[in-house]
């Protein structure tokens, strides 16, 4: 295929797909496997999770473990937060993680095959979705969820379980389900939307520490893989060094400010189940890779923890998603090779193609989505009164909130401060738009660099920039700050920034 | 002759700003003029909001205050100055074009013509300026004419001058089929010759049209910085435009004027003010040269050459070969191989017979035979046999020459030296018979071969040298030792051709032994001796099959093919018609070591325009550490944490527009002279540009920003 045809046909099956779970979510309550009774969600609610998680985000307006009235022992839940079935759990959230997932690492692998010498096309989507699903995913979500239940995670259809006899003798609703299969999904396709709504922070989907660590690890595995499969599939394995050394080098920063501050990382009243080190650890790496899974709540954080949060979803490439992470980067060093590589004297050239006309033209494209999606929707929840409507200030920690919101639609990470909260129309709306354009826009763009690059005459001199040397890494770390810190700085400096030179820890 | 030509030729050196420059440069401030420049578009747009608020802040509720009006006025004048500046260098670079344009455009002389007219098969000459001749016509040329523009000769054989436009100072014979050069000097004899250009169509005006024309397309690389430009200016205008709903929609109470000097210090103003004029500039350096491009593109693909092919003749030596020894064989002296050189080249007028003769002078090997020279017989070379010679009458014999004593009229005592025609020329008794050629031809005709013959002349060939045979009466009496002369500074620019990565490969006709030699001496490992004028089409072939980029220079007929393959064609202005058209390249000073001058303009040009960009991006950084915390600064004072440089509040946001505006003059001169680099490495320079214009670029702003800071405050 071509990838104006790749594109399609990625585009037409994960639409397709996301209808699916849009009829599932908004007719839950007539179809089987629903032994809450969980109704319907309203269409906006049914239009914005379907995206959500068809678009690999996982922004989650919504309590997976659901509402007051269906559980017996009902006193902290506000009633109304809609719940999900464990139809729309296995049936919609996990089938669109898997489809997600795999269409991310397919479009990543269309676009390196341009990149590839003697390439005649950009791969068939089926036969790629096909093969990373059965050959990738599902075996490794398999095992991944069977130490899950080892670890002590639910999988179950039997409905939620009342126990009467607790040790204060009062009776205990447990929430159970069939979690330990999403847990595996949701941390190893980088999607990040949890059972509950408290996520990994809630004991059934994150037991112990044994069971933090490991999703740590799973969250890491793919987006780390996809940067040797670059080399790989590019018969040059040296040249994932400067994907692999950019992306670890602004993880690494991003730890380093993470951990700075000198006061406490947590604030008080927070969950601290895994305390400070673990909470900011998973913070860290569950944005640099867009998963957007929890195990404390943001607002509890360090505004410079939000700041790297921030961090990794802006730039969205270290080492990033599943797929569209490596996707990035390859966008960063095209623009790196250009503009800084000019200096060399010669017409700059990544893998021994020259830089042309129109590569500039779609990764700058691509580069412009992302400020566009993020910035106009932020302005106008606060103009329309949409964040006034739901309790959100107009100070640095609302202004975080918002921003935050928009960021983790636009980068398809999914973590929020706002949850359930923001379950009203102007959000589901917006925010389904922001990661439908934050998600596929940047794919098409970057599909029709690799497209482009096909039949290009390929320079075997290797007479230009070495991009796999660790200076350019370092060049190329520095220029993806500079251009992402230029295009987001003031907003960054009214939300976190600014909260941090208040001294405020979010929400407290 | 030449010096006023030279003087012509070279430009006059352009006086910093003139009036004219400060004039146009203000015209061009018109906002209809600068929609070629969007990003100075906009920031003109921003001086005449501001200009609004400072004459009526009221009409803008919210977003400016009315104590402010004598700020708005300072920020809206160094709005101005900013894009003033821009327009200044805009119109520097044009004047500096038309300068270049201009002084060659008087070496196309008026001069007047004689045209042929046949009416009624008579013919009839006609005056005529040279501006008015058509493709087609016939023009005479007489002796001392200046031929008025480029034709084709169709009747007559004459001497011609090129000198002007080769500078080589020898004059050429010219016969029907031959092409003669607009501007060059018929010296003897008349011509009738076709017209094969139309005026406009010559080549020096071809370049001048491509200097004026304001519409210069755009070369890819130029198209592709536009496009960052533009997706940069895209960025900051959304960014600014979220910021000012931010500000109004949060009462943030953000003052429009700090804004828009925010937005215009973010706009990427340096590289939207200097890309115009590194291109122009660039055009402009290469006309300084001398040298002629059919597109930019082709001068900026020469930054990438991979492959140079040099000519050995006329690139790495200096065009001919001079004596430097004489080696007698047994029983002969040198003396007698001197005298013997000096007597058989007094006829020879190629630069090799005068430096055997200037050799044999400076030893003292003065013939006493000198007296009987103008009475000799000359064997003129022929390219059959390969030698030359002369005859001489014996003793004191005397032969009166026919008339005057010139070396045309001495040419008529010339005859074809044929060794192998029986019964040829007798060599009488007092008669001495001198011929000097090529070893081998040299060895067809000697009675005797010595010993040691092939010896000697293999071990001058192994130097890198040519051996050229003596003999006299039939008999080999020396060698002498020819060797090449290198041009100055060819070792030091094939060095930093090599360095550049750039292979460079000789060619020459040579035989492989002294090819190899000369080579080794100038530090080229590859050549191709015995060379055919095929010979460079296929090597362009074969390096281009390995995607190499290929440069050449050429001037024959036969370099027409490979010159236009070649990514990067260097024609000689002194070759033929066919050879220029193929290259998209012309040395008008017909200098094939410009070649190497022409490559490092291209890789000059590529990373002048890198170091702008890198160094107008990365000069924002400084800027928000100066205008953020000023903001904001009544609404979220805890910014000011920000003002790392310690500005002061009143000032921080002019020393950050004044940076802005002023850095765009700074620069000026490195747009229009070209960054300067030591020829090195591919990755040697883009690290050295990136610490410079990079990381330089984020530093020096800080700097700036905090002296002129300084500065204000102290006023």
């Amino acid at each position: 295929m071509g990838w104006k045809e790749y594109f399609l046909t990625a585009l037409i099956v994960n639409i397709f797909q996301m209808a699916i779970a849009f009829v599932i979510f908004s007719f839950q309550g007539v179809l089987p496997l629903n032994p809450q009774g969980f109704p319907g969600l309203s269409w906006d609610l049914a239009f914005m999770q379907a995206i959500s998680f068809g678009t690999n985000t996982n922004l989650q307006h919504y309590n997976g473990e659901g509402i007051c009235k269906q559980l017996p022992n009902c006193t902290s839940l506000t009633p109304g937060f809609p719940g999900l079935s464990y139809l729309s759990q296995m049936m919609a959230v996990q089938f669109l993680q898997f489809t997600s997932a795999t269409t991310g690492i397919c479009v990543a692998v269309a676009m390196i095959r341009g990149f590839i010498t003697h390439s005649k096309d950009l791969g068939n989507f089926y036969v790629d979705f096909t093969r990373s699903l059965t050959r990738i995913l599902l075996p490794l979500c398999f095992l991944a969820s069977m130490v899950f239940v080892g670890l002590g995670v639910p999988q179950t259809l039997t409905g939620y379980q009342s126990i009467t006899h607790t040790v204060e003798g009062a009776t205990q609703t447990i929430l159970v389900g069939p979690v330990a299969s999403l847990v595996g999904i949701m941390q190893l396709g980088t999607n990040g939307g949890g059972y509950f709504g408290a996520n990994s922070a809630y004991p059934f989907q994150n037991p112990s520490p044994a069971s933090d660590i490991f999703q740590i690890f799973l969250m890491l595995l793919i987006p780390t893989s996809l940067c040797f499969v670059f080399g790989q599939l590019i018969g040059k394995k040296r040249e994932t060094r400067p994907i692999l050394w950019s992306a670890y080098a602004l993880f690494a920063l991003d730890l380093l400010i993470a951990f700075t501050p000198n006061f406490p990382v947590v604030g008080p009243g927070i969950e601290v189940r895994f305390g400070g080190f673990f909470s900011v650890f998973w913070t860290v790496v569950t944005t640099a890779v867009t998963t957007g899974s929890l195990n404390a709540s943001l607002s509890g954080l360090n505004p410079l923890v939000i700041l790297t949060a921030f961090n990794g979803m802006l730039i969205q490439a270290t080492p990033g998603g599943k797929g569209v992470g490596v996707m990035y980067m390859v966008m960063f060093i095209v623009l790196t090779v250009f503009i800084v590589g000019l200096m060399s004297g010669r017409t700059p050239e990544y893998l021994g193609l020259k830089i042309t006309v129109r590569d500039v033209k779609l990764v700058m494209i691509a580069f412009l989505v992302h400020p566009v999606i993020v910035l106009i929707p932020t302005v106008l929840a606060y103009s329309t009164g949409a964040a006034s409507a739901i309790g959100v200030g107009t100070n640095s920690v609302g202004f975080t909130k918002i921003f935050y919101e928009f960021t983790s639609a636009a980068a398809n990470n999914g973590s929020d401060f706002l949850g359930a909260t923001a379950n009203t129309p102007f959000f589901n709306i917006s925010t389904a738009i922001v990661m439908f354009l934050g998600r596929f826009t940047p794919i098409g763009l970057l599909l029709a660099l690799g497209g482009s690059m096909i039949n290009r005459k390929r320079l075997t001199t290797e007479a230009g920039v070495r991009t796999d040397s660790p200076l350019f890494a370092l060049i190329l770390v520095g220029s993806i700050l500079v251009l992402v810190l230029l295009t987001f700085f003031p907003f960054l400096a009214l939300g976190p920034i600014l909260g941090f030179f208040q001294g405020r820890v979010n929400g407290f | 002759m030449s010096t006023r030509i030279s003087k012509m030729m070279s430009v006059r050196r352009p006086t910093l700003v003139s009036r004219k420059v400060l004039i146009d440069s203000l015209v061009r401030l018109n906002p209809l003029r600068l929609v070629a420049n969007p990003v100075m578009l906009l920031v003109e747009i921003t001086f005449f909001i501001v200009v609004a608020m400072a004459i009526y802040p009221e009409g803008f509720p919210r977003l400016a205050n009315v104590s402010l009006q004598f700020f708005y006025v300072e920020v809206a004048l160094i709005l101005l100055i900013t894009v003033w500046f821009s327009t200044l260098s805009d119109a520097l670079a044009e004047s500096q074009a038309k300068n270049t344009a201009n002084s060659l455009r008087r070496l196309e002389m008026e001069v007047s013509s004689k045209k042929i007219l046949i009416e009624a098969g008579s013919r009839r000459i006609v005056p005529t300026p040279s501006r008015e001749l058509r493709k087609g016509d016939l023009i005479l040329l007489e002796k001392n004419d200046t031929i008025p523009i480029d034709a084709q000769v169709l009747e007559g054989i004459a001497m011609v001058d090129e000198s002007l436009l080769t500078g080589e100072s020898t004059a050429v014979r010219k016969a029907p089929g031959d092409d003669v050069i607009g501007g060059s000097q018929v010296l003897s004899d008349t011509l009738t010759a076709k017209v094969t250009v139309n005026p406009d169509e010559t080549f020096i005006n071809q370049m001048i049209r491509m200097v004026e024309s304001s519409k210069r397309p755009k070369t890819p690389n130029e198209q592709a910085v536009t496009i960052v430009l533009i997706g940069l200016t895209a960025i900051f205008t959304i960014l600014i435009g979220a910021l000012l709903g931010m500000s109004l929609v949060l009462s943030l109470a953000a003052d429009l004027s700090v804004l828009i000097a925010l937005y215009v210090c973010l706009l990427p103003t340096t590289i939207g003010a200097l890309l115009p004029s590194i291109g122009l500039s660039g055009i402009s350096r290469l006309y300084k040269e001398k040298i002629v491009a059919k597109s930019g593109r082709a001068v900026e693909t020469a930054g990438d050459t991979d492959v140079i092919l040099l000519d050995k003749t006329g690139t790495i030596t200096v065009g001919n070969r001079q004596a430097v020894e004489f080696l007698p064989f047994p029983g002969f002296t040198e003396k007698d191989v001197g005298e013997a050189a000096f007597l058989s080249s007094w006829h020879d007028d190629t630069p090799e017979g005068r430096s055997m003769i200037r050799l044999a002078y400076e030893n003292g090997f003065v013939p006493k035979e000198m007296n009987s020279l103008d009475a000799s017989e000359v064997y003129e070379f022929s390219a059959s046999t390969r030698t030359s010679g002369v005859k001489l009458a014996g003793g004191t014999g005397f032969m009166l020459p026919k008339s005057g004593g010139t070396g045309r009229e001495r040419g008529r005592l010339r005859r074809k030296f044929e060794p192998h025609v029986e019964g040829g020329v007798p060599i009488g008794s007092d008669e001495t018979e001198i011929i000097k050629g090529a070893p081998d031809a040299i060895k067809r005709i000697v009675k005797s071969v010595p010993a040691n013959y092939d010896t000697i002349v293999q071990k001058i060939s192994a130097a890198g040298d040519t051996a050229m045979a003596l003999s006299r009466n039939r008999e080999a009496i020396g060698i002498v030792r020819l060797r090449d002369v290198l041009k100055p500074d060819i070792k030091e620019k094939i060095m930093a051709v090599k360095v550049m990565g750039i292979r460079p490969v000789m060619i020459t006709g040579d035989q492989p032994l002294t090819a190899k030699s000369i080579a080794a001496e100038v530090g080229i490992d590859e050549f191709q001796p015995e060379a055919k004028p095929e010979d460079k089409y296929d090597i362009v072939k074969r390096e281009q099959a390995e995607t190499r980029i290929v440069a050449m220079i050429g001037d024959g007929t036969n370099d027409a093919p490979a010159l236009a393959m070649a990514d990067v064609g260097l024609a000689m202005n002194s070759g033929t018609q066919a050879a220029k058209e193929a290259a998209n390249m012309v040395d008008l000073e017909s200098n094939p070591a410009k070649i190497i001058e022409v490559v490092m303009l291209g890789k000059q040009l590529l990373m002048t325009r890198g170091a702008v960009t890198t160094f107008s991006i990365a000069n924002d950084v400084a800027k928000y550490f100066a205008i953020m915390p000023v903001l904001f600064a009544s609404t979220v004072p805890e910014l000011k944490a920000l003002n790392v440089l310690g500005l002061g509040l009143n000032t921080a946001v002019l020393s950050a527009l004044i940076f802005n505006a002023i850095i765009i003059p700074l620069l000026i001169p490195l747009a229009m002279r070209g960054v300067t680099f030591k020829p090195s490495g591919t990755m040697t320079l883009f690290l050295k540009n990136t610490m410079i214009y990079g990381i330089g670029g984020v530093i020096i702003p800080f700097v700036g920003i905090k002296l002129i800071d300084v500065a204000i405050s102290l006023l």
